[in-house]
């Protein structure tokens, strides 16, 4: 697209249309007929039902609807057979689905709370634009746009469309939520770059018309427009699965497999043991829902959701749930540097003057400045920084800390008003007592400013001039240097010293302004005399240059801390910026993103002095890459860059490269968090496995592109993200093995009663309400845990091989602590049936007549007879002792969940409270379900003796005391086969 | 291997620790009475012979082989009565407790089959199966300790009014108290729970009917008989279709 190169005549004729007539309305119509509406077309979303449907279908919901139907189908055949309680069945297979619809909605709700991107886009279109067409003004809504449209703008106006400006009148356009660029930009017609995004006579679609009037052509409108192709872009970067949800899915597979095998190897087990059909459907039905850990994935949301909580406390907003972790797993994080890493604002960083480098205090709070002031020269200095300064605090801001007030001014100004404030107090009255009597302001001709002052000793008449600017047009004009105070002339060595100190400040990317001041003779010019700055009758050269003063947007103070805590977790900070590229290296060196003994190819050419290409690449462990060389670059050669320097800064780069940045980084194998501001980072966004948009700076299309927004722009906060993403991860690992171990003692039961046909020692009701009742709590407190170690010690972990269930955790907690509580609840079952009259051996075997209606006087070890009723009651009774030593077990389960390799004492039993509502809220739920509904039939709970509740207590001490021992054999012999076996 | 080896020994010890917790279990339980109770406070009924099929008696009187099951059932059920199996029970003082809380050795009362008269299956072979009027065995579940009070009885009903007879043996289907409490299977060897025989002397005009009959101890007061979960709680019922 040539638009911006065209004339105006030859843009009437490409578009048909007259710069004063417009279009005619027919031919508006037919144009919009073609092109159709000017708006964005969102995209085809998902019905909600569709995504409803997913999540009823997702995870285990598929097993659980499985267990329903069978039990459906097996109730069914029951009530055709006419047998006794047939409805049994039939609630099992209402409850299985209440539960999968339940845990569906949940996180349907969880993931309809995750904004769509478009949502925003569309937000921004205008609503009314004034068009002429036929000849006459008109008021149209927006989206009636079409190219060839002669529209007009005012100050703040949307642009309603791209539109070349064809005549426009101060016109200033904000471009920050296209370009990220904060500052309005002035827009004319002239055609100024080839490029059609910095060409100043474009105004583009959903930016905004900060001042002025303009009127132009349409020549894009709706998703052909600049922003409707950044927004089909950056939904066209596929959404990639999240690393914590390619876990979760790994997880669901595994127990899912292990479920089915079971489940199949047990219903044939079954069949072969001449049990009937229905009977082993049952059985299949009893073994996936004891499998199947029905809380857990919503466990896990809850888990994740008090992470995100907790984030955001902490300046991370995180969006979409599951990012929570991937910050943790983030291996390379691509900063902007401004605002960032930066605090956003220039401040005096250096100052020279007595032919001495002095360094000014940056950080964010200062209320002194530390550096000798005795010198003159500080005196003559600071008045000319006081003086020569049109920026102004806004009123009414007295009480606020002095870097905080609003400054009217440019950024340099307001660094030096500040400066001048913090050191000598109200600049504001010193201004007023040396009145000024006449001011060039800066322009980028002259480059310089100057102001004329009375001074503030009334004995003194003369007049004082004080000039500020580029240090080397400052020079060219003055004849004398100060030293100390006094006037020296300024010869080739002074000359020499000044241009040494302009290097070295320059060369730490800082922005050097020169100072100078002249008295001038109260002869030539008295208290009357007409100072004219258009004709300048005052002298301009031979004056006396005092000092420099160098400008940065210095690093905010928790930044350095912050990234070399990256650093020791293994995470690769690269700084991605439009700045210039010394610039950005001096930020980089100051905060550690390169490393102070690290050199880049140039820093070792330089040292050695040869040529740039004979230096070994490898040998230069950081890199400064220019947005340039970068464009030119092949993906192979990005690759290497990334790949063989450890530390890197692109400088001058677009927004668009930084997509590019990110793919070489996943390319390698990283999960990548990048930040962004503006629109045109939302493709990178997106394609990042953690978008991260700035809060403050941000625009919403950033922001919806983002995984997570940074409420404080501050890069210490993504730091301490990573830190609560890498503690969760740790986290849910010891809430999945709390949760995977209870099942084996759920399974258990089954499995024996299929093989020694005792009476049933658990029912699948009663498994459900320790799956999604007594443990859901104590779960969800685990992820209140503290971490173990330093988790920002150690590496990222690696994708394909730290796994969230691996199989040491799968095999300890299944077949280890499992098997340890089924142990303890089988002997508190048996305890419970012997104690009754029926002693273990009579148990085995007796199935099918202990299940028999018919049977009412069946004959227990005593000679007793029972009646079927009496032996049902019983069996609840049973079941109730099973989920009470479980329930008792998977307290001493959750406290040995606490660490994975410290003891528990290291941890403390303590430090967690929540852990300890876990456990009362599980021996709460277990003991209002036994003695409060213990009369409600349905969900065979009987009140059960006292004593049976520390029955499996010695059982739940042995686990603990097992898992310390684990544990200290694991902290005494690191990387042996113990180690290698049981840490999970 | 060592893995093998690991678990070995791991499962080794959970299985030693397990018995061991068993036998320590076992230790504390008498031999002689169970430890709790309280599940059966209260006997349920059963009959004898009893179908296959959820207590439905199907049978031709003119059949012998439709009830010889039956039949067969019964003389087998009784054979535990016979006199010479009872040589050592004896005689108790009818219509009291026979309490032996003091003896160590306690004895069994004798159930004289005589006292199932008609149903003894002495005169009739067939247990009037034969004759059209079948007889069916009440029993009572035998408890530890139980002790009825008053004076329990069988008490038998049709909902088909005038469609059966219903004897009792013996007369009113008395439940004699001499028989309790029983001291369980290991102290009280030979005992013999009291029985009362129903005999079924259905109308000429109603065979082929499925007759429902419901039999029920009452006298009691600490015998339950109208428990609304539990059906067979001091009542049975069972269904009766003779055919010619």
């Amino acid at each position: 697209q040539d638009d911006h190169k065209l004339s105006t005549s030859d843009l009437e004729e490409k578009y048909g249309t007259s710069i004063t007539k417009g279009l005619s309305s027919a031919r508006a119509a037919e144009i919009l007929a073609r092109d159709g509406l000017n708006s964005l077309t969102p995209p085809k979303a998902t019905p909600e039902i569709v995504k409803f449907l997913k999540q009823m279908v997702g995870g285990f919901s598929i097993l659980l609807w499985i267990g329903a139907v069978f039990s459906w189908i097996s109730s069914g055949i029951q009530i055709a057979q006419g047998a006794e309680s047939p409805f049994d069945n039939l609630y099992l297979g209402v409850v299985l689905a209440l539960v999968v619809i339940l845990t569906g909605i949940f996180a349907y709700y969880q993931e309809a709370k995750s904004t769509n991107i478009m949502a925003s886009f569309s937000k921004m279109i205008p609503q009314q634009a004034l068009v002429i067409r036929d000849a006459e003004k008109k008021e149209l809504p927006a989206d009636q746009l079409v190219v060839g449209d002669i529209v007009e703008i005012k100050g703040g106006d949307r642009i309603p469309a791209d539109i070349r400006l064809i005549f426009t009148q101060g016109c200033k356009v904000d471009n920050s939520s296209l370009t990220g660029e904060s500052e309005p930009q002035s827009r004319s017609c002239d055609f100024t770059h080839e490029n059609p995004l910095e060409t100043r006579n474009i105004a583009f679609y959903s930016t905004t018309c900060v001042e002025g009037t303009a009127t132009g052509i349409v020549i894009n409108t709706g998703d052909r427009t600049i922003i409707g192709r950044i927004a089909s872009l950056a939904s066209g970067v596929g959404n990639e699965k999240t690393p914590i949800a390619i876990e979760i899915e790994h997880f669901v597979y595994l127990v899912a497999g292990v479920a089915i095998s079971i489940g199949v190897l047990f219903f044939i087990i079954s069949v072969s043991l001449r049990y009937m059909i229905l009977d082993s459907i049952i059985f299949l039905i009893g073994i996936i829902v004891a499998n199947v850990p029905e809380g857990l994935l919503a466990t896990v949301t809850v888990s994740l959701s008090l992470t995100a909580k907790r984030m955001a406390k902490k300046n991370c907003l995180v969006k979409n749930l599951e990012a929570v972790e991937t910050l943790g797993s983030t291996s390379i994080i691509c900063s902007d540097k401004t605002g960032t890493l930066t605090q956003n604002r220039m401040t005096v960083a250096h100052l020279w003057f007595d032919n001495q480098i002095y360094s000014a205090d940056t950080s964010e709070d200062q209320t002194t400045q530390p550096f000798d002031q005795s010198s003159p020269s500080w005196t003559a200095l600071s008045k000319i920084v006081t003086l020569c300064n049109r920026a102004e605090f806004r009123p009414g801001q007295e009480n606020l800390p002095i870097m905080k007030r609003v400054v009217v001014g440019d950024a340099s100004e307001t660094a030096l008003l500040k400066f001048a404030e913090v050191i000598l107090g109200d600049v504001m009255n010193i201004r007023a007592r040396n009145k000024k009597v006449a001011e060039i302001p800066f322009n980028s001709t002259n480059k310089f400013q100057l102001s004329i002052h009375e001074t503030d000793d009334p004995n003194d008449k003369r007049f004082l001039l004080v000039m500020k600017g580029a240090p080397e047009r400052i020079l060219e004009r003055c004849s004398t240097i100060m030293i100390n105070g006094k006037e020296e002339p300024l010869d080739s060595e002074k000359a020499e010293a000044f241009q040494t100190a302009y290097m070295e400040l320059g060369g730490m990317g800082e922005r050097v302004l020169g100072f100078c001041h002249l008295y001038l003779p109260e002869d030539e010019f008295p208290d009357t005399y007409p100072f004219d700055t258009d004709s300048m009758n005052f002298p301009t050269s031979n004056l006396c240059f005092v000092g420099l003063l160098s400008m940065i947007d210095p690093p905010r103070s928790t930044v350095p801390d912050a990234v070399s805590k990256c650093r020791s977790a293994g995470i690769k900070v690269i700084m991605v910026t439009g700045d210039h590229p010394i610039t950005a290296k001096a930020i980089a060196k100051s905060v550690g993103i390169i490393s102070a003994t690290s050199e880049t190819v140039e820093d070792i050419a330089k040292r050695l002095n040869v040529p740039v290409e004979q230096v070994n690449r490898r040998e230069a462990t950081a890199a400064v890459v220019n947005g340039m060389e970068l464009k030119d670059m092949s993906l192979e050669q990005l690759d290497e860059i990334l790949c063989n320097h450890s530390e890197i800064v692109f400088a001058r780069t677009s927004p668009q490269q930084k997509l590019v940045i990110v793919e070489g980084c996943q390319r390698q194998g990283a999960v990548v968090a990048v930040t962004g501001d503006g629109v045109n980072d939302s493709p990178a966004l997106k394609k990042a496995d953690i978008g991260i948009a700035m809060g403050i700076a941000g625009s919403d299309a950033a922001k919806n592109a983002a995984d997570m927004v940074l409420l404080d722009d501050n890069f210490a906060s993504i730091v301490t993200g990573v830190e609560e993403g890498r503690l969760i991860f740790d986290n849910l690992k010891k809430t999945i093995a709390y949760t995977l171990t209870k099942n084996i003692a759920e399974l258990c039961p089954f499995l024996i009663y299929i093989i020694a046909s005792i009476p049933m020692p658990i029912g699948t009701i009663t498994i459900l309400f320790i799956d999604l009742g007594t443990d859901i709590i104590p779960s969800v407190a685990l992820a209140y845990e503290k971490a173990e170690s330093d988790i920002m010690n150690r590496r990222p972990r690696n994708k394909k091989t730290d796994r969230l269930v691996n199989e040491q955790l799968a095999v300890y907690s299944y077949l280890q602590i499992g098997i340890m509580q089924s142990v303890g609840a089988f002997v508190t079952y048996f305890t419970v049936y012997a104690e009754q009259g029926f002693l273990p051996s009579t148990l085995l075997g007796v199935r099918v007549n202990w299940e028999s209606n018919a049977i009412n006087d069946f004959e227990d070890s005593y000679g007793q007879e029972w009646t079927k009723y009496q032996r049902r009651y019983l069996q609840w009774t049973g079941y109730t002792a099973f989920f009470v030593s479980i329930t008792i077990q998977q307290v001493a389960d959750l406290i040995i969940r606490k660490t994975r390799r410290n003891s528990i004492f290291q941890q403390g039993l303590f430090r967690n409270k929540v852990i300890w509502v876990g456990i009362f809220s599980q021996i709460g739920i277990a003991l209002i379900l036994t003695y409060g509904l213990g009369h409600v039939t349905a969900l065979n709970f009987t009140p059960l003796r006292f004593q049976y509740w520390f029955v499996a207590v010695p059982f739940a001490i042995l686990i603990w005391v097992y898992d310390e021992v684990r544990k200290l054999l694991i902290r005494r012999y690191p990387g042996s086969w113990w180690d290698k076996n049981m840490y999970y | 291997g060592l893995i093998l080896l690991f678990y070995l020994v791991f499962y080794g010890f959970l299985a030693a620790l397990f018995t061991f917790t068993m036998w320590v279990m076992l230790q504390t339980l008498s031999s002689d009475i169970p430890k709790y109770r309280d599940r059966i406070s209260s006997p349920g009924l059963m009959i004898s012979p009893k179908p296959d099929t959820a207590l439905e008696f199907y049978f031709n009187k003119s059949d012998a082989q439709s009830y010889a099951e039956y039949v067969s059932t019964l003389r087998k059920f009784l054979e535990s009565y016979d006199d010479s199996k009872q040589s050592q029970n004896i005689n108790c003082t009818p219509g009291r407790i026979f309490d032996q809380n003091d003896v160590t050795v306690k004895k069994a009362c004798r159930f004289n089959l005589s006292e199932l008269g008609q149903c003894s299956g002495k005169e009739d072979k067939t247990f009037g199966y034969s004759k059209g009027t079948p007889c069916v065995l009440v029993k009572m579940n035998r408890i530890i300790g139980l002790k009825p009070e008053g004076e329990p009885r069988i008490q038998c009903t049709s909902k088909e009014e005038g469609m059966v007879e219903i004897n009792y043996f013996p007369p009113e289907g008395l439940i004699d108290l001499m028989y309790f409490p029983y001291y369980g299977k290991s102290l009280h060897v030979h005992y013999l729970q009291p029985l009362v025989a129903v005999q079924l002397a259905v109308n000429s005009n109603s065979t082929k009917d499925e007759i429902a009959i419901e039999c029920k101890i009452l006298g009691s007061p600490n015998l339950k008989n109208e428990d609304d979960r539990d059906k067979f709680l001091g009542r049975i019922a069972f269904k009766v279709q003779m055919t010619e």
